[in-house]
């Protein structure tokens, strides 16, 4: 019975991996690939694809513009984000059942709808169709990836104590955020920031309608290419993989470098 | 104007007056304990003179400067709290210097003074450590090292050792006392544990409900108890219900009783007689001594307790406690009718209700 269930978990995760795993394997064979239409395999292989990406005038513009828009969104998580959700956790946690649901808001608020109304609200200068708008509007949309992992770590310390601690040593309340309460959730914030990092990277709805063509980021210009040239776009996507990756790895290293006791004692508590 | 002086100090929590009307004034380098139950106000007492809570009357002065108002970062207290609330992202030694940092000082003074602070704790060598590698006493003497080290102008400790086990409890509460006299440090500590506070005060407040009960030295508040509520919750005491007869005697069922009967308490008064389980003598035989009270009944349950040997006895449906001695115990057994002997000068006489 147990042995029965145990395979029964393995090819059911198995069959899970698969699907997972074999469009992004099949999507990195075809950006390397000469000719594959008849073979099951490729019949050569080539970085053309690549070449043509990289030598494309708007391939380091919408690359930038994307990192701009990312890292834009991952600062304003930081700033705006992570104060509020210390502050009603700490001052007025009566408010926190508000904050959950306003949190949810966003995923039911299609990026259709979020971009449309944007444009109509802001619909003056300099906002109107501007990156800032493009930026406020993916921090709106990625703002529940910040806040859970966040509010999930505030939780798990005793925020009240380590506040009341500090304020009584004499610390003021930015002393406190910086000092005590962010290293203690460090694992949430930087889970946090990937999330948003990612989401916001791969957005492709808000900017497609927001800013187009006057701030064209990545994805966008992957669509352009798919209707183009499907191995140039295959190419395009890795290159988008491999920033999601190289972005995951470098949060994880830093978290593995300063806050191994963080951790431990988040994970005791 | 004492040192630390609290007037007519108030706290509601909605409908609940977790904290009434309290005046106490603390003199300077003194350690003073609040005692009392769960839920009597002694945290909130101590969270507001930390700046935590706001009284919602009356007013806190510390060294002369009103701090009623004044935000808990800009007081100067030093607080330990029950829970370890040591930074768990710092080391032993960040955790002490803290508040110093945040406050500017400059690094040789502030390694100078973590290095005093670590000594006076006696873990001189614990600086480069975790919180999570610390027992839990080492921990509590960390949160009082990095309390003191800011030199507050009052240390407040909200029942530091509660979490400990009852070895470690009692040797860190000398180490408190010995540390708080070294350094003259104006103290005050939270306890629910009478025998804490009775055995490191210089004065007790013994709270009930948001009220001061009592307010006396050790001794005062274990040798004569103000009220009902002190007697009962300070030690054990036998209360023998009476009614006062003139001022040396009261009647006690059947028998009367020779005892100290306050001028305030007239003939024919409902009072209470208490009389403390260790000035109670018990016999095998009937005393002969006429000075005494003696009372006769049989002994009910026989506790071992230590030291002590605590001994109920059924004096006609009451029942009162003695304790003796090992040497004493020896002769006694279960349903021996017995003779109980004290003194009146052992007994304390109080309105009943
Ligand atoms: N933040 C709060 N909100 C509402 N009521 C509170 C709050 N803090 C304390 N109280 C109430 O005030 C009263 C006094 O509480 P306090 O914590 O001061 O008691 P205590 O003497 O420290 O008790 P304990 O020995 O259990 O710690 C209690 O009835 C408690 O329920
Ligand atoms: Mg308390």
């Amino acid at each position: 019975m147990k042995k029965q269930n145990s395979i029964f978990s393995l090819v059911l995760i198995g069959i899970f991996v698969l699907y997972m795993i074999i469009p992004i394997i099949a999507t990195y064979m075809f950006s390397i690939a000469t000719k594959w239409d008849v073979s099951i395999l490729p019949e050569g292989y080539t970085l053309d694809w690549y070449q043509t990406a990289f030598d494309h005038p708007y391939f380091s513009i919408t690359l930038t513009n994307s990192f701009i828009v990312s890292f834009s969104a991952v600062l304003a998580g930081l700033f705006f984000i992570v104060p509020t959700t210390y502050w009603v956790h700490t001052r007025v946690p009566s408010a926190k059942p508000l904050l959950d649901l306003l949190m949810i808001l966003p995923f039911g608020i299609p990026a259709v709808v979020l971009a449309l109304a944007l444009i109509r609200v802001y619909n003056f200068q300099p906002v109107a169709r501007s990156p800032f708008l493009l930026i406020s509007g993916c921090v709106i949309f990625s703002m529940p990836f910040m806040y859970r992992p966040v509010s999930n770590s505030l939780m798990a310390i005793d925020v009240h104590t380590l506040t009341e601690s500090a304020l009584n040593l004499g610390a003021n309340t930015f002393q406190i955020l910086v000092r005590v309460i962010a290293p203690n959730i460090m694992p949430g914030i930087l889970s946090g920031a990937l999330l948003v990092f990612a989401t916001v990277f791969a957005e492709f709805t808000l900017a497609n309608l927001i800013t187009g063509a006057s701030f064209k980021t990545f994805p966008l210009l992957l669509v352009e290419f798919t209707k183009r040239d499907g191995r140039v776009a295959a190419a395009l996507s890795v290159i988008s993989f491999t920033v999601a990756w190289i972005a995951s790895l470098a949060i994880l290293w830093v978290s593995g470098r300063g806050h191994k006791p963080t951790e431990e004692v988040v994970a005791a508590h | 104007m004492a040192y630390l002086d609290l007037k007519n100090v108030s706290k509601l929590f909605g409908t609940v007056a977790a904290v009434k009307d309290f005046n106490l004034a603390v003199e300077k380098g003194e350690f003073v304990s609040l005692l009392g139950p769960s839920g009597c106000g002694k945290t909130t007492t101590l969270r507001m003179i930390a700046g935590f809570e706001m009284p919602d009357a009356g007013t806190i002065t510390l060294a002369g400067d009103d701090i009623t108002i004044v935000p808990p970062n800009k007081r100067g207290t030093g607080m330990v709290f029950q829970a370890y609330a040591l930074f768990p992202n710092m080391t032993v030694r960040d955790n002490v210097a803290f508040g110093l940092e945040v406050t500017g000082h400059p690094k040789a003074e502030i390694d100078e003074r973590v290095r005093e602070m670590l000594a006076i704790v006696r873990l001189p060598d614990a600086g480069k450590r975790y919180p999570h590698q610390l027992s839990g006493g080492q921990q509590q003497r960390v949160a009082l090292a990095r309390a003191l080290a800011i030199r507050p102008r009052v240390l407040l400790l909200d029942e530091p050792l509660s979490a400990l086990d009852a070895v470690v409890r009692v040797a860190l509460r000398g180490e408190i006392r010995k540390i708080q006299l070294d350094l003259g440090i104006t103290t005050v500590y939270v306890t629910h544990d009478q025998e804490e506070a009775l055995s490191i005060s210089d004065h007790v407040v013994v709270m009930n409900q948001g009220l001061i009960e009592q307010l006396g030295t050790p001794e005062e508040i274990y040798r004569q108890p103000k009220t009902r509520f002190v007697a009962a919750f300070i030690g054990t005491a036998n209360q023998l219900h009476g009614v006062v007869v003139d001022r040396a005697q009261v009647q006690f069922g059947t028998m009367m009783l020779r005892a100290p009967v306050p001028s305030n308490l007239s003939a024919s008064h409902q009072v209470v007689v208490l009389v403390r389980p260790e000035s109670v003598t018990i016999h095998s035989a009937a005393p002969s001594s006429n000075q005494q009270n003696v009372l006769e009944g049989t002994i009910q349950t026989i506790t071992f307790l230590g030291p002590i040997t605590r001994i109920a006895v059924d004096v006609s449906g009451t029942r009162v406690v003695a304790d003796v001695t090992a040497a004493n115990r020896a002769a006694l057994s279960h349903n021996q009718p017995v003779w109980l002997a004290f003194d009146p000068e052992a007994c304390q006489v109080m309105a009943s209700q």
